[in-house]
């Protein structure tokens, strides 16, 4: 079979489908790889290292490597801000695509007087990373040599790795996010972590002295009907919290949770870190208000005696969990792959996770249920070879 | 540009044979895979069979048992595909593209030369009767046994109370729940009278485990979630369990008619060994792959082997089988169709120079040297990873690296530092796998950097030799650093380490020399952190202010 007639667009291209696209093009495959956003890595390529005196394997410095390897590789055509409209066909498919409105931002608007003058602004307008700055010009567009125009492509399969989208906290409105200064998502404490360098308060910029994480909001929530377990949100807390301990060993933490979920197979070895550094308490907070001097005052049910205590802590981390993408029942619709009972696309072969109901569409990554970094690529590599195989070629 | 392809590679025929090693489910499945592909299969299995019957892993629940036995069968019915059951790995020699391995199967020792090897060993899985002070019999079974007798006979635990406890003899993990949450519906349906599940934390981070054990909670079962192990004692045909109750807050007694005690998910018996003859990291817990981000998800230390399954990790079936898959087409990708272009300047030895002593060959993180009948190391291209670690610790100076000779460094070193300038001269060494992009990144993102920073890349901090560091002194730097992946991130596991240890040393050295051991810097830091390239930077700029110009100047 001739290699060089296969093309796959892959949608989406956080760490699971810039995996898809870049095992794919290794392998000889033409790679169509279109993403919603200005830039490519989806959440991930925003979160901070966590290392403490020893790297604690969080994967996000890999993201870094996987965008280097797709920038790199001439076999993957880039379509950013772009989303697909409309498919036709039944292998092979034809793929509109149209504009999603994102753009760059200047990179003289954002960034004009340094970086240090809004670290925010210039990390977001050079897509968080060196390698997404390829694919701009320093006026703020798109540099038409590195970036594809949305136009029709014929395409002899399609990975859809659209992600997730993370708990918006609003659904919970006693933790009055957005109200409260000082309550921020572990999105937003990642963000920060990796732009400004460090652990702030968004209130006055000052570094904490009492920290909280409350894990599992908006995963495993019955209320929500949100039956699953994010995942990702025990491990990037703790480590999170682990290295920023490290960093201010006098600084104080607790973490709020129900189960605490394995990270890799030292565990075991880095929960008892854990716990010599940080207090546990089993129980999940009931509300928060804003004190004063802008603390955050979180009451709880002490475990001891279940009865209702005040805590006040200068930063509340809200450990929001993996939730369905916002685009996935149009998605489902439009490509014709069905949706599991919990909002993500479906696998419907135990054995085979990488396959949808519909031959020729495969699913990586988040799309599919929640997932780590590291499972996300081994979702995606397995994409990969289900796609190889779909072609007839491997 | 061809001619000059030409002239700087070389073309290395490949062995395109593959041996994998394990004859549960993800040795079948990569097997069936790599055969896809065209490429010649030995699977080997140290037990009778292979398929669901070498499986550790809990097959309850699964969709149909059968799809896993037809998959098994396909092994039989595929070319190309060798399957040797009551063999053993023996020995192995070479490198990617260049295996010979040793075979010991019930008669004989067969040899077989491959390129690539996929470890795909299963679990070694035991109830832990032990760890709860328990002797198995009357009421005590294994999870095992359960669900035998639940595939055998439901009925029977009609109106009986079953009891199980987990994650207190070992850590619990999400394979050990679901083989709970399984079993839980299964005595449900059966009309079991109590269900009554102890664990210390509910590991549910799998595909639909939470939705499982709200369903099971919802249809009556009971979770105690204790920070120890209930106190057990049998009582006549039963058991009862003694706990204190965290959520009521008293001590809590129940009688139950099965305890049903959770079982091991150990790494393999034989994996130690396979580690050993492969020269493959062990990682913790002794599975085959070390916690470094540049295993993701199969990969080893060396070039051309591969771990899938159990052999790396403790999670479901549908994961190992994900596995299987990634490892297919990592061996695909470095058996190719059987050559390979590989630049002939990777790492080279100058045999003139070289005094046979064996320290390129032991230090090597990607087992990339051999050692030739004539005395004679030679580096494999295809398995080197150009790290330079070789390179630095050769006492005879006798390698050196493509793109990264001595040479080319000492005179970047010497040519950053003429140019002069007001500010004080750094001279930072950058590993190209973290601070080169991290400075980037500061550069591009308008991070205000000291002026008089020169950053030269090196590889690998591996690669940084203690004479480049003496020779930035020598050329006018009035401080270094040397700036290197955080310890575990290494992509040649141990760069890092050398590159400090080797900074130590030239600490003492310019402090023989007069000069403040402060102006010589070892800090580690990641690809993706641009601030904390800036941090440390700035930091020494300000100490070297503080410092004063070098007086070797
Ligand atoms: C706060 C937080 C911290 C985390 N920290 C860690 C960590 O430290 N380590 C770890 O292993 N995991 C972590 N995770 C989990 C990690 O984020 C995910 O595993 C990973 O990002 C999943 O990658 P993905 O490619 O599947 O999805 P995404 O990162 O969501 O990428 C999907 C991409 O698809 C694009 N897209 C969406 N819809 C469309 C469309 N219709 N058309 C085109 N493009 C589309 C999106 O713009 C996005 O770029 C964390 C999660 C959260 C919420
Ligand atoms: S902690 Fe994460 S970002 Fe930091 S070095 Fe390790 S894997 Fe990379
Ligand atoms: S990973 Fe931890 S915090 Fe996230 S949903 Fe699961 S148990 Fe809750
Ligand atoms: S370290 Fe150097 S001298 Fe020793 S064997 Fe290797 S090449 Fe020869
Ligand atoms: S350069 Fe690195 S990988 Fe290559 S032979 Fe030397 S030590 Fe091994």
């Amino acid at each position: 079979m001739n290699s060089q007639t296969k093309k796959v667009m892959v949608i989406g291209g956080g760490i699971a489908g810039m995996t898809a696209a870049w095992e794919l093009a290794r392998a000889g495959v033409e790679v169509a790889l279109v993403e919603k956003a200005a830039f490519l890595g989806g959440y991930s390529i925003q979160y901070a290292c966590k290392a403490t005196d020893q790297c604690q394997q969080c994967g996000a410095c890999g993201v870094e490597k996987m965008l280097a390897n797709v920038i790199g590789e001439p076999r993957i055509r880039v379509y950013l801000a772009a989303e697909a409209a409309a498919v036709a066909g039944d292998g092979p498919f034809t793929v509109t695509l149209r504009a999603s409105g994102n753009q760059p931002e200047a990179i003289d608007a954002a960034c004009g007087k340094g970086y240090e003058k809004d670290p925010a602004a210039c990390a977001a307008a050079r897509g968080y990373s060196i390698h997404n700055a390829v694919f701009y010009k320093a006026d703020g567009g798109f540099d038409p040599r590195r970036v594809a125009a949305p136009e029709s492509v014929e395409v002899d399969a399609v990975v859809v790795a659209t992600g997730f989208v993370p708990f918006n906290p609003d659904e919970k409105p006693t933790y009055r996010y957005r109200q409260v200064a000082n309550v921020v998502t572990g999105l937003d404490l990642e963000r920060a972590k990796r732009v400004y360098g460090d652990v702030r308060r968004p209130s006055d910029g000052a570094l904490p002295k009492k920290m909280a994480f409350i894990q599992c909001v908006g995963s495993r929530d019955e209320r929500l009907g949100h039956l699953w377990c994010s995942q990702a949100c025990c491990p990037y807390a703790l480590r999170s919290a682990l290295a920023t301990r490290f960093k201010h060993p006098e600084l104080d933490i607790t973490v709020f949770y129900m189960d605490i979920q394995n990270t890799t197979n030292s565990f075991d070895t880095f929960y008892e870190q854990c716990r010599q550094s940080m207090r546990f308490v089993r129980t999940i907070p009931v509300d928060m208000y804003e004190t004063e001097d802008g603390g955050v005052r979180t009451r709880f049910m002490a475990e001891e005696d279940g009865l209702p205590v005040e805590e006040i802590f200068d930063l509340v981390v809200l450990s929001v969990g993996i939730m369905p993408g916002n685009d996935n029942p149009a998605l489902a619709e439009m490509l014709g792959i069905g949706l599991g009972a919990e909002g993500f696309f479906a696998r419907p072969d135990l054995l085979n996770t990488s396959a949808t109901v519909r031959n020729g569409l495969f699913v990586a990554g988040t799309a599919g249920g929640p997932m780590t970094i590291s499972g996300s690529m081994a979702s995606a590599g397995q994409s990969a070879a289900a796609v190889l195989q779909y072609l007839g070629r491997a | 540009m061809t001619a000059k392809l030409e002239t700087a590679m070389e073309q290395i025929e490949i062995a395109t044979g593959v041996l994998v090693v394990g004859g549960g489910m993800t040795g079948v499945a990569t097997a069936l895979e790599v055969a896809r592909q065209g490429y010649p299969v030995t699977l080997i299995e140290a037990g009778e069979k292979v398929g669901p019957a070498a499986e550790s892993r809990p097959r309850t629940g699964l969709p149909d048992a059968r799809r896993l036995q037809d998959m098994a069968a396909r092994l039989a019915q595929t070319d190309g595909i060798e399957v040797l059951t009551a063999t053993r790995l023996d020995a192995a020699a070479g490198v990617a593209g260049d295996f010979k391995v040793w075979l010991s199967t019930a008669e004989d020792v067969l040899e077989r030369r491959v390129g690539a090897i996929v470890v795909a060993t299963e679990f070694d899985t035991a109830p832990l009767y032990d760890g709860y002070g328990l002797t198995p019999g009357g009421a005590v079974i294994g999870q095992s046994e359960l669900e035998q007798r639940l595939a055998g006979d439901p009925g029977s635990f009609s109106g009986k109370t079953v009891a199980f406890v987990a994650g207190f003899a070992q850590s619990g993990n999400p394979m050990v729940m679901q083989r709970i949450f399984h079993c839980v519906k299964a005595l449900q349906d059966a009309g079991a009278a109590g269900v009554y599940v102890y664990v210390g934390d509910l590991k549910v981070a799998d595909d639909g485990l939470e939705r499982e054990y709200r369903t099971g909670r919802d249809r009556g079962a009971i979770y105690f979630k204790l920070k120890e192990a209930p106190a057990i004692a049998a009582s006549g045909a039963q058991v009862v369990i003694g706990f204190h109750d965290p959520v009521v807050r008293q001590q809590i007694e129940v009688t139950a008619d099965c305890l049903v005690v959770e079982e091991s998910l150990g790494v393999g018996a034989q994996c130690a060994d396979l580690a050993a003859i492969l020269r493959i990291d062990i990682g913790p817990r002794g599975f085959l792959q070390s916690d470094n981000i540049y295993r993701f998800p199969v990969a080893t230390n060396r070039e051309g082997i591969f771990v899938a399954g159990a052999s790396r990790e403790v999670r479901s079936l549908p994961w190992a089988l994900a596995d299987a898959r990634n490892a297919a087409l990592q061996v695909a990708e470095v058996l190719g169709d059987g050559t390979r272009l590989v630049p002939r300047d990777k790492a080279v030895v100058d045999i003139g120079k070289c005094t046979f002593c064996l320290t390129c060959y032991r230090c090597c993180p990607h087992g990339a040297i051999y050692w030739l009948s004539e005395n004679k190391p030679v580096i494999s291209p295809v398995a080197c990873q150009a790290c330079g670690i070789c390179a630095s610790e050769c006492p005879m100076d006798a390698i050196q690296i493509g793109g990264f000779t001595d040479d080319l460094i000492r005179g970047q070193i010497a040519a950053k530092l003429a140019q002069v300038n007001g500010d004080p001269a750094i001279v930072a060494f950058c590993c190209q796998n973290s601070a080169l992009p991290a400075g980037e990144m500061a550069a591009t993102f308008r991070m205000s950097v000291p002026a008089g920073l020169r950053t030269i890349q090196v590889p690998c901090a591996g690669k940084i030799d203690l004479q480049y560091i003496l020779d930035a002194f020598v050329s006018g730097a009035d401080g270094v650093l040397v700036m290197a992946c955080h310890p575990g991130n290494c992509k040649s596991e141990r760069g890092n380490t050398y590159a400090s240890w080797r900074v130590e040393d030239a600490q003492r050295l310019i402090a023989g020399a007069g000069l403040e051991p402060e102006r010589l810097r070892f800090a580690t830091l990641a690809a993706n952190m641009g601030t904390d390239f800036k941090a440390i930077v700035v930091d020494m700029d300000q100490k070297i202010r503080e410092l004063g110009k070098s007086r070797l100047h």
